[in-house]
Order: C-alpha cells, then sequence, then structure tokens
C-alpha cells in the first residue's frame, strides 16, 4: 500500500517532470503562435464576427495557414465548395508529414487521434526533432507538446479577438520566431541525420517554388517536387545497385565454370584469386 | 457576412477537410505496409521539410524593392551562425527574433 503510493508519487514526479520539459521543447512556439493567433483573431472580428467564433476554429481547425484563408474566403463571400477545396489542397502538405510519422506514431495508443488531428508545421518539426526524456512514455511526452501547442494557439487567437484593436502593442517582426525555430531544427537534422541530399532536394525544390508558384502555393507545391526528387533519386540508386549485384552474380558463375575446368589441375593459382576477391 | 448556424456548418466542414489532410497517411496505411519506396523517403522527408518550410517563411519577402529581404537573410544567417557556434536553441531564436524585430521597426535597413 504505501509502496503503491510512493510509486505514484514518483510517477506524478516524473509526469511533471516530463512536461516541464515539453513545456520549455514548446517555448519558441508559445513566443510564434501567441502573435499569429492574436494576428488571426484581430482579421476574424475586423471581418465583423464574434470572438467565439476565433476560439471555435482554432479549437477545432487548428490550422495556421487554413484559419487565415479562411478569413480571407468568409471575406469574400466563397461557397462551402470552395472552402473545402482550398482548404485540402492548402493542408495536403500535412498528408506528407503523417507518412514520416507512421513509424513513430505506432504504439502511442489512444492520443494517437488527436496528435493527428494536432498535427500543424510547428508541432511536426518539433515531433520529428525532439528525443523523447529517457525514460520516460512517449506518448505522454507527445502528447504534452501537441496540446500545449495548441493551447498557445487558442490562447493566441481569443486573446487578438476579444482585445481586438484596444490593444497597442507592437509586435511586428515576432512572428519571425517561427522562421528562427525552423532554422534551428534545420541545423539539428543536419547534424543527427548522416543523409545530406535532402537538404540539397529541398535547396532545389524550394528555389524553384519561390520562383514559379505564387506564395500561397510554394509550400505544397515544393514539398511535392521535393519527394519527387527524392523518389527519383532513390529509384536510381536502387537501379545502380542492382547492376552492380547483376555484374557481381555473373563474375560469379564464370569463375565457377573455370573453376571446374581447372579443378584439380591448379588448386594453388585458384586459392590465392579466392584471396584477392 | 454570414448568419451564425451557416458559420458553424463553415467551419465544421474546414474542420473535417484540415483532419483528414492529417489522418489520410495514417488511413491508408494503417493496416499495411507502405511501399518500400515510401519507407525510404520518410527517413529523408523531414529534414528536407524542414528546411523547405525555412524557405517558405521567406515567400512574402520582396526581393526586388528595398531593402530585398537583407533583413530576413542578415538575421537567418545570425541565427544559424550563433547556433552551429554555441548549440543552444533558445539563445538562437531568441536572439534572431529580438535582432529581426529591431531591423524592422526600426527599419534599420532603409538606406539600402
Amino acid at each position: 500500500m504505501i509502496r503503491d503510493r510512493e510509486n505514484e508519487r514518483k510517477a506524478g514526479e516524473r509526469n511533471e517532470d516530463l512536461f516541464i520539459s515539453a513545456l520549455k521543447t514548446t517555448i519558441p512556439v508559445l513566443l510564434g503562435y501567441i502573435p499569429l493567433g492574436m494576428a488571426f483573431g484581430f482579421l476574424l472580428v475586423g471581418a465583423g464576427y464574434h470572438w467565439i467564433y476565433a476560439f471555435l476554429m482554432s479549437l477545432f481547425v487548428y490550422a495556421g495557414s487554413g484559419q487565415f484563408l479562411a478569413v480571407a474566403f468568409l471575406a469574400a463571400g466563397a461557397g462551402l465548395t470552395e472552402f473545402v477545396i482550398a482548404t485540402l489542397l492548402l493542408n495536403l502538405r500535412h498528408a506528407f508529414y503523417g507518412l514520416s510519422l507512421l513509424e513513430k506514431f505506432s504504439g502511442v495508443g489512444r492520443v494517437k487521434p488527436y496528435l493527428i488531428f494536432a498535427l500543424t508545421d510547428e508541432t511536426y518539426a518539433l515531433l520529428t526533432t525532439t528525443d523523447v526524456p529517457q525514460a520516460s512514455s512517449k506518448s505522454r511526452f507527445y502528447f504534452y507538446i501537441a496540446a500545449l501547442d495548441h493551447f498557445y494557439w487558442i490562447s493566441g487567437s481569443v486573446l487578438g479577438a476579444v482585445l481586438g484593436s484596444m490593444l497597442k502593442i507592437n509586435l511586428e517582426g515576432m512572428s519571425f520566431v517561427l522562421t528562427a525555430l525552423f532554422v534551428v531544427l534545420t541545423i539539428e537534422q543536419y547534424f543527427s541525420s548522416e543523409a545530406r541530399f535532402p537538404f540539397i532536394a529541398a535547396l532545389g525544390a524550394g528555389a524553384f517554388s519561390l520562383i514559379i508558384f505564387s506564395p500561397d502555393n510554394m509550400l505544397l507545391a515544393s514539398i511535392i517536387l521535393g519527394t519527387l526528387i527524392l523518389m527519383a533519386r532513390e529509384k536510381s540508386m536502387q537501379k545502380a545497385q542492382r547492376t552492380q549485384i547483376v555484374l557481381g552474380a555473373r563474375e560469379n558463375s564464370q569463375t565457377r565454370k573455370e573453376n571446374r575446368l581447372i579443378n584439380s589441375a591448379v588448386q594453388p593459382l585458384e586459392d590465392k584469386r579466392k584471396e584477392k576477391s | 457576412m454570414i448568419d451564425p448556424l451557416q458559420m458553424l456548418v463553415t467551419i465544421t466542414v474546414i474542420a473535417l477537410a484540415t483532419f483528414a489532410t492529417r489522418a489520410l497517411p495514417f488511413i491508408c496505411f494503417g493496416s499495411r505496409e507502405p511501399p518500400a519506396i515510401l519507407s525510404v523517403i520518410e527517413k529523408n522527408l523531414p529534414p528536407m521539410i524542414l528546411l523547405l518550410l525555412v524557405i517558405y517563411c521567406l515567400k512574402d519577402v520582396q526581393w526586388l524593392t528595398a531593402p530585398y529581404g537583407v533583413p530576413e537573410l542578415f538575421t537567418i544567417c545570425i541565427v544559424a551562425g550563433l547556433h552551429l557556434w554555441k548549440r543552444n536553441a533558445m539563445l538562437s531564436i531568441f536572439t534572431g527574433t529580438a535582432l529581426y524585430m529591431v531591423l524592422v521597426q526600426f527599419n534599420i535597413f532603409s538606406f539600402l
């Protein structure tokens, strides 16, 4: 009984530590989501809607660029079909995020649906880069990160919507915190992964899409383009490998034939060749 | 302006569409193995996407008019340099953000 309580207390402490470390991990997102969420809140209220809609959207939609797009569409009086198509296209990049999280998310248990729901750019970036603290639960840590980010976003948008234009803080440039976060995480990826080609692919696809596509489309376009480049390279490398294997096999069979011919006659010579190969 | 009911329907629809895009890969490959090519790709996706997100953050920069994206590129170099040097994420991010806010709010690069 006493030991049970002791264990419980220990587990509670561990969870608290885990929560604090998730809190630390998400601070940059906090500083990015508050001003960004506020901007969204300002916009929605500015378009003539009650602040409760900012809350509902941030709670249930939870997609930065998707919500900004929605405000623009609301202001333009778009129809439902347009909302659906634009949202699908804009957020299709999230499908690629999930693709690289299939393994990570297997075995996280009942929080999985929420983790999938809350998979924003920033949460994705944190989940793929941050290591789970030792001896602690992966699902709990991921859940804390996702839920904290979600909470920041909701708080920001409600704050912005409620305060409206009453506030006169100059937040210009503060959203750069997200750019800085991505720069830092890219560098961390550079150190933690041995692959170099993805960075080259990203530079090529990114620069190309920046020039060719409109700002709204460039992210999805560049991700598709980059993925195609990665796949093409993978295919060509596999092909090269196969060719090598085929060549190797041919060599082997030739060797075997020769062996049969010279089998007993020149044994020492054969041994030497084996050594060489 | 649309009425509250329409607004709620719209929010529901956007929420479902967004969730659908996020759940798609998990629905497709929840019970069966993804094709081999995808499992190779999935290891290389995070580094690529992160760098693409950096580039994406520059999507609204006006490269052809003053200050020609100099504040953004300058700050990114500082953040990267600082991070390569100290490997302290908080330090790199906050120094960079504070620097950028000063640069744009006081229009430091207005001489360009």
